[in-house]
């Protein structure tokens, strides 16, 4: 597997999509920018604030499969569009 | 039965043999009450079944369970009454079956709740495990697939995560049985009284919540003074609560304590119950705009940090390893689709090469022989031949047809179907599709509701209880019946086997036909989604809502139980109601074509009438008829064709007025068809006509039990024939514009 890059967690890192993340790459979920009856769902099935959150495949249509507390949750990519993560270091990563 | 209380190997599998004494479906009178609740796919409906002895099926797709099912066993001399409720994720009552789980889990009054907990996503679990804990203190917590957990490397300590929530913890793996015997002496001791639990609640809110809460707890207490918790109603109430105000204002709510329930307590005063909701509404105003979110956060950050304290996960994810593969290759962007058509054509194939064998048996036992017999035992005891014909003509005969055709294909059908589902292919499949779902304007699962109606539409749209917006619910049920059903595959492949199997060579002849019909299905699946877009541009306007669906683990199949339960449950069921449908469907072709008005029956009268209509849409009138009379099941229809084409052709063959008959062989059925003016565009627009007709009555009455709108339920039947009708009259001009 490919080492992990390295970023320095500061206020200079760009907000991140979860849509914007490449396959693999386990971040950390920030917030949920949904009306509170979408963010529901998602809250219920383990997707919170605070989680780590690894896109690990795409499907036929472009939707993202993610990897949330050891279960595989697919979403629409609208949704994944919503959720505002940060990448995490390697240190934090390593924990 | 003797009390094996002091027996001193209890705790051993044989005593449990002995002690739990299953007594199936529910008795009339219990001792004590147990409500199983949980998230979907963590197994309760395998720990119903080992509680029950049931074969209730359990399937590995969410929101399995859309009904509650109930069961009892015996158990140390008592009888116990079990309530599975569908699985949920909360108590939020934003679905059908989270309604139906909440409500039960207040107002049922169940002894003891029994949440079945799936160790591998403890989390996620814990907060519904929390909720429940909040409405009631009789919990007993059953940790369970423990080892999955084993196998993904989780440690998990089960006596710690007792100490945290306050309620007995049972750690077990409901497949093999294990920790059953534990859960039934724990929910026991609860049920019984003789735990008492503390169970956890989360204590402080956010601090205007805390106040508005502190304001509201004495009101609700000096109303309904014995309330359980008076804490949960006020949150409740605050949030708006429809269910909970609705108690309140019933006065239900008093009843919920349930130290004494044999006796009725009484209500408050209304004006008591009114100052309640009026407090409510009032500190409702003084809470911050984000409340509900925060409430919300609150329960999510206690059920993780309780979740962060009993468990350890390791390194160990082997067991995801071969998931991960299969995932990749089954929701792969380029395997994804053709393996998913390779999977559906296997099964259709499977079914209809299957069921050819076993189908002409059961023709020839119950058609030849058994009708025989009969007639011959009602002409030697003298019947009536008008009594003959309509008991033995009508009634027996289309009942035979209904199971000699339906029996076999959904016997193979629907356990295969079961199999992808016990797998986890399912939610892949849904997975696949969702991108074009949501560009119809549909539901993501609206996938696996399709995937069902192929088996039987009827139980397709029982299966849309599944989709929490109502809007994408509606859809989903309109258009199940664009999913060609089991009723209407034989009448496919018999037409397709005669007319276009025979343009070409005949070793090429079945895979022609079989395609044919593999195209007629994808058809009704592109018309599916077709009608799901324009539905949600019109009628049914609206965005698809966001979608998240679970792919739950793989898991390997039970072949055994899985062959057990799908005959049991669905070919059985569908099979029944099909014949119920059947018998005056039998009774009324007979009488239609044995009644004259002047020198033609009214089932001639019938043709003749309907017969331009049928020729300009490239049908005749015959099938027109047959589909009329053929609403109550769909199996009926070439039976049907059959003796109308010979009543009124006067083509030598047949076994008189109203008797329905299938040729021996197929191309004596094409032969006659073709006698009776049938021609290639005959035979493919009642292909399509097949597809795209009104739905059966059975499905129709399904319909309209599930919408509750005689509106929605005369859209669902007249929209596929007006549908219908276009396409075959369209392809039938066209047709004729080019042949000249």
């Amino acid at each position: 597997m490919q080492p992990l890059p390295v970023v320095q967690k500061d206020e200079a890192v760009p907000e991140l999509r979860l849509g914007d993340v490449p396959l693999r790459q386990e971040v950390e979920l920030i917030s949920i920018d949904l009306p509170a009856d979408q963010a529901e769902p998602l809250l219920e099935r383990g997707v919170l604030p605070g989680c780590r959150i690894c896109p690990v495949r795409s499907s036929p249509g472009g939707d993202p499969i993610v990897s949330v507390d050891g279960s595989l949750i697919a979403l629409r990519r609208e949704t994944a569009a919503c959720l505002c993560v940060r990448l995490l270091t390697r240190f934090q990563e390593a924990t | 039965m003797p009390s094996l209380a002091i027996d001193p190997c209890v705790s051993c599998s044989e005593h449990r043999e002995q002690s739990l004494v299953r007594l199936g479906l529910s008795p009339d009178k219990w001792d004590y009450l147990i409500a199983l609740a949980g998230n979907p796919n963590v197994g309760k409906s395998t720990v119903f079944n080992q509680l029950t002895g049931l074969r209730q099926h359990t399937g590995n797709w969410p929101g399995k369970t859309v009904v509650r099912a109930e069961g009892a066993f015996g158990h140390k001399d008592n009888r116990v009454k079990v309530v599975d409720l569908p699985g949920t994720y909360s108590l939020q009552a934003g679905s059908v079956d989270e309604e139906v789980a909440r409500d039960f889990v207040l107002f049922g009054r169940p002894d003891v709740t029994v949440v079945v907990v799936d160790a591998t996503r403890l989390e996620r679990n814990l907060n519904l495990v929390l909720q429940i804990l909040e409405i009631t203190d009789r919990v007993v917590v059953f940790l369970n697939l423990m080892d999955e957990a084993r196998r993904h490397g989780i440690a998990l300590d089960p006596k710690r995560l007792e100490a945290e929530l306050g309620v007995p913890v049972v750690p077990g793996t409901a497949r093999d049985g294990q920790g059953i015997d534990a859960l039934l002496d724990t929910a026991h001791e609860v049920a019984m009284g003789g735990r008492t639990t503390a169970p956890y609640r989360p204590e402080r809110q956010a601090p205007e919540v805390e106040r508005a809460i502190t304001r509201l707890v004495p009101v609700i207490e000096d109303v309904f003074d014995d309330v359980p918790n008076a804490r949960w109603v006020a949150l409740r109430l605050l949030n708006a609560d429809e269910a909970v105000q609705e108690a309140v204002r019933s006065g239900e709510l008093g009843q919920l304590s349930r130290e004494d329930f044999d006796e009725e307590r009484p209500v408050p005063e209304p004006e008591d119950r009114q100052r309640v909701l009026d407090s409510a509404t009032r500190l409702r105003w003084e809470l911050p705009p984000d409340f509900h979110d925060l409430v919300t956060e609150h329960a999510y950050r206690a059920a993780e940090e309780i979740a962060q304290k009993v468990q350890k996960r390791g390194l160990a994810k082997a067991g995801f390893d071969l998931d991960r593969k299969l995932d990749e290759l089954l929701t792969s962007p380029i395997f994804g689709f053709p393996l998913m058509l390779f999977i559906l054509a296997v099964v259709f194939w499977l079914t209809i090469e299957g069921a050819n064998v076993p189908s002409s048996m059961l023709a020839t036992l119950l058609i030849d022989n058994v009708h025989g017999w009969l007639s011959g035992v009602a002409t030697s005891m003298g019947t009536p031949w008008w009594l003959q014909g309509f008991l033995l003509d009508g009634v027996y005969l289309s009942t035979a047809w209904v199971i000699s055709v339906m029996l076999p294909p959904m016997a193979i059908f629907f356990p295969l179907f079961t199999l992808l589902e016990d797998f986890g292919y399912l939610p892949r499949v849904a997975f696949n599709l969702d991108s074009l779902f949501q560009k119809a304007g549909a539901h993501g699962k609206q996938a696996l509701t399709m995937c069902m109606g192929f088996g039987c539409n009827a139980a397709g749209v029982v299966a849309t209880r599944v989709i929490d917006s109502p809007r994408e619910r509606l859809i989903a049920i309109i258009t199940n019946n664009f999913s060609l059903c089991n009723g209407r595959w034989p009448t496919q492949i018999l037409i397709a086997t005669i007319f276009i199997g025979a343009l070409v060579p005949a070793e090429l002849g079945g895979l022609v036909a079989a395609a044919a019909v593999v195209g007629i299905a994808l058809f009704g699946i592109v018309m599916m989604f077709l009608s799901s877009w324009l539905l949600s541009r019109t009628v049914l306007r609206g965005e698809a809502t966001s979608f998240s669906l679970e792919l739950p683990p793989y898991r390997p199949p039970r072949i055994l139980q899985t062959l057990y339960t799908s005959v049991i449950d669905r070919t059985l069921i569908v099979l029944w109601r099909a014949i119920v449908f059947a018998i005056p469907a039998g009774a009324v072709i007979w009488l239609s074509s044995n009644i004259m008005i002047g020198d033609l029956s009214i089932a001639a009268h019938a043709v003749e009438w309907l017969n331009p209509m049928g020729l300009l849409i490239g049908l005749n009138g015959v099938i027109l008829v047959a589909y009329i009379v053929a609403i109550p099941a769909n199996e009926i229809v070439i039976p049907t064709v059959l003796m109308l084409t010979v009543l009124t052709t006067g083509v030598a063959g047949g076994e008189g007025a109203g008797v329905m008959f299938e040729l021996d062989s197929v191309p004596a059925t094409g032969e006659l068809l073709r006698a009776g003016g049938w021609t290639l565009l005959t035979a493919v627009n009642i292909m399509l006509f097949s597809l795209l007709h009104n739905p059966c009555s059975t499905t129709i009455y399904t319909i309209y039990k599930e919408t509750r709108s005689a509106k929605w339920t005369s859209v669902a039947t007249l929209m596929p024939v007006a549908m219908g009708v276009t396409v075959c009259f369209l392809v039938t001009q066209v047709w004729r514009l080019l042949a000249g």
